[in-house]
């Protein structure tokens, strides 16, 4: 049984009180103290002395568990569902059970991550539950951040009518669920390789092959088919001529996003590692939807890398990871191309997503990635541009430091590699059209 | 890519602008101040000493929805428990013994004493009602000082009145003492539940709290500020009628024991209350050593299966 700050008020003023009439000889102050000590003794009595040790279960799991011990109080939770986007909404259910014969006060508080906000309903509940009843609380948690969460503990908490005392008893149930970066609606990426793999795909490259859109005319050779021979233009000409097409393949795209520590530079909604997970949900939908095989690249403390595929299944590996990411670490990026490079595909598109900060490796990577006919874009999130719009960071100390990070985009760009100095207001297409020159 | 509305709370107690501003107009408006902005600093509030006694911070930072009914009716409840309380402290505490009466004496002007006591009564009256209606727990906690202040003197062992139209019995005097004691412990509870209702009701409307059967909770506590009372004055009664019921008992064997020690002046003065306080409360402990609590909601929970 625990005392609230209210009984250890009146416990103190009782024991001075009563203690000071003894001084004095004072009746009057004794009797108070001596109605203080009642009230508090009685209020203890009153305290309801049940236990409340309970054992949490899910609820679609109590039909398979009639062995388990539950003792006067239970609680069971449901989530309407375990993977969302940012801001998307969750909808929670906590059932509380009192298997006492007894009614009796609880207060109840399901506890959900610091980030989030209860939208509607209440997390926190005081009632008066009968015996042998149960009740429903509904809750809408909004979900502004991506990122790995659990709602739990449930706190329940039995006290008297006065708040005088009370127990708590925390209700190991927890549920976890996963939020996703939101995506945006990418139309073009203006990403090509420049070395197709040989399947067939959405993206027409510059070579004539199998595809849709017409490439040119050109005069038939024997094993031509003949739906490909163009009637028309063999009337004008009187040779044979042929139909070619533009090409339609798939390319291997590596995503590369920096989550080091310096990334998360900024508040906690906009900051440079939560851009660059949300671009890269976009571009890993958009690539995806076209059949390209998408990879992807994490480094912070560890390298943490994805290899490519195509395919749904790759969409939500690549959002799991994305979701995971945390700020961590200094790996430079020299490193992770180190690592990566022997095992992708020479001429690839890499799409790097970092904000270029903190890192002197950057230039040598980039260089590196070049030299062997990467197509490397870099879109980077400016950390200060967050810190600048949260007023962290003076006009002075803004522009020395927005000259050095143009200094090193100019290099960046004089290696060849496509670099854009993202904004956080900048749309994801905007700032991908941008760095082609558009 | 815009950041949603949805996530405004994230920034709570800053001003975050949506948008970055170019560097040149920046430039041409951000001052040389390398100072950091007050706004950048979120707002912390730690209660301080005085708050904490009342579980956080001092509630007139909070605004208060307008009072529910349950509400109005504690105010009017912990208001007229101030007024009878008043009354009552009038008549069992007289000045006499009081730092004021010996100022007043030493000045030679008794009347200034009187003027002080009528004045702390009064005053305590005032902060009490303003701080009931106000829902001001700074002048709650104010009244209840000088509701406490003005008991505290040097008195005779025995009670004493400043009202001579009371009884002389000594079981009215005690009676009345009790009552007042009661009355105290009250309205420090009504008052006390103003506040605690208005932060709940505040809180149920605003929705960060739901309350099934408000009216069930509410009506537990209401027949808990009867109960409670009672028997916190039965227990008052039993020690200060110590030299009543020890004789009593003594009696069962020996009566002229018994009549020599309800004639003694250690059980009628205030060692008397203590050495009952000792016993009744020796009581308590027992039934808190053998747990009695749980023994009881045992017993409660297996007689209804």
């Amino acid at each position: 049984m625990a005392w609230s700050r209210k009984s250890a008020m009146f416990a103190s003023l009782a024991a001075a009180l009563y203690l000071l009439g003894l001084v004095l000889r004072n009746q009057q102050l004794v009797t108070v103290a001596v109605v203080f000590l009642s009230f508090l003794t009685y209020a203890a009595f009153r305290t309801s002395h049940a236990d409340v040790a309970a054992t949490g279960r899910r609820m679609e799991d109590q039909d398979f568990d009639e062995g388990a011990e539950f003792r006067n109080l239970n609680a069971m939770r449901q989530l309407s569902q375990a993977r969302v986007f940012e801001d998307s909404d969750i909808d929670v259910t906590l059932r509380i059970q009192n298997l006492s014969n007894l009614s009796r006060i609880l207060e109840v508080r399901d506890s959900v991550p610091e980030v989030m906000r209860v939208k509607k309903g209440a997390n926190y509940a005081l009632m008066e539950l009968g015996g042998r009843r149960e009740t429903e609380l509904k809750y809408t948690l909004e979900c502004p951040l991506r990122g790995f969460y659990t709602v739990g503990p449930v706190a329940v908490r039995v006290q008297d009518t006065f708040g005088l005392f009370h127990r708590e008893k925390e209700i190991h149930l927890y549920d976890d669920f996963l939020v996703f970066p939101k995506m945006e609606d990418v139309k073009d990426a203006f990403v090509k390789s420049r070395v197709p793999k040989i399947f067939t795909g959405a993206v027409n490259i510059r070579q004539p092959g199998e595809g849709s859109n017409f490439y040119n005319l050109r005069e038939y050779v024997p094993g031509d088919p003949m739906r490909k021979v163009n009637w028309k233009a063999y009337a004008r000409s009187g040779k044979m001529m042929v139909n070619d097409f533009e090409r339609d393949a798939v390319s291997d795209i590596i995503l590369i996003i920096d989550s080091r520590n310096v990334s998360e530079t900024g508040p906690v909604s906009r900051n440079s590692l939560v851009y660059s997970t949300r671009a890269a949900a976009s571009l890993a939908q958009y690539f995806l939807s076209r059949r390209d095989s998408v990879g992807l690249v994490i480094y912070g403390d560890e390298i943490v890398s994805v290899d490519r595929d195509t395919g749904k299944k790759q969409l939500y590996i690549l959002l799991t990871k994305l979701a995971g990411a945390m700020a961590r670490g200094n790996t430079p990026l020299k490193v992770v191309t180190n690592r990566i490079m022997p095992h992708i595909n020479k001429g690839s598109p890499i799409i790097i997503l970092s904000p270029l900060e903190d890192d002197p490796t950057v230039v040598d990577a980039v260089r590196d990635f070049r030299a062997r006919e990467f197509d490397v874009t870099l879109l980077s999130p400016s950390s200060l541009e967050f810190e600048f719009d949260a007023r962290r960071l003076d006009r002075t100390g803004y522009e020395v430091l927005k000259t050095e990070r143009d200094i090193l985009i100019s290099e960046l760009r004089g290696l060849g590699a496509n670099v854009m100095d993202w904004e956080p207001d900048m749309l994801l297409s905007t700032a991908l059209a941008g760095a082609r020159g558009f | 890519m815009t950041v949603s509305s949805d996530t405004a709370h994230l920034y709570d107690g800053k001003t975050v602008r949506s948008g970055a501003p170019s560097r040149k107009h920046a430039a041409g408006k951000m001052t040389s101040s390398v100072e950091i902005p007050k706004d950048a600093i979120p707002e912390v509030n730690i209660p301080s000493f005085v708050e904490s006694l009342f579980g956080g911070p001092l509630v007139p930072k909070m605004k208060f929805l307008p009072a529910a009914k349950n509400v109005q009716n504690l105010q009017f409840a912990s208001a007229g428990a101030m007024v009878v309380l008043a009354v009552l402290t009038y008549i069992v505490t007289p000045q006499v013994g009081t730092p004021w009466f010996a100022f007043g004496n030493l000045l030679g002007i008794p009347a200034i004493g009187t003027a002080l006591h009528v004045l702390i009564i009064l005053g305590s009256i005032m902060t009490g009602f303003w701080g009931v209606f106000q829902r001001d727990a700074r002048f709650l906690l104010a009244s209840y000082v000088l509701f406490i202040l003005i008991s505290l003197r040097f008195a005779a062992s025995t009670v004493t009145f400043s009202a001579d139209l009371l009884p002389d019995s000594e079981g009215a005097q005690k009676s009345l003492l009790v009552l007042y004691a009661v009355f105290l412990v009250m309205y420090i509870e009504l008052s006390n539940g103003v506040i605690r209702f208005s932060m709940l009701d505040t809180s149920i409307r605003t929705g960060e709290v739901y309350v099934m059967n408000e009216k069930k909770v509410l009506s537990r506590y209401q027949a808990s500020l009867i109960l409670t009372p009672l028997i916190a004055g039965t227990v008052a009664f039993l020690t200060l009628f110590v030299n009543v019921i020890i004789p009593w008992f003594i009696g069962i064997i020996d009566d002229t024991a018994a009549q020599r020690m309800s004639e003694s002046v250690e059980l009628t003065s205030v060692y008397g209350v203590a050495l009952g306080t000792m016993l009744v409360f020796l009581v308590v402990a027992g039934m808190f050593a053998i747990n009695l609590p749980l023994r009881i909601q045992q017993f409660r929970e297996q007689s209804d299966e």
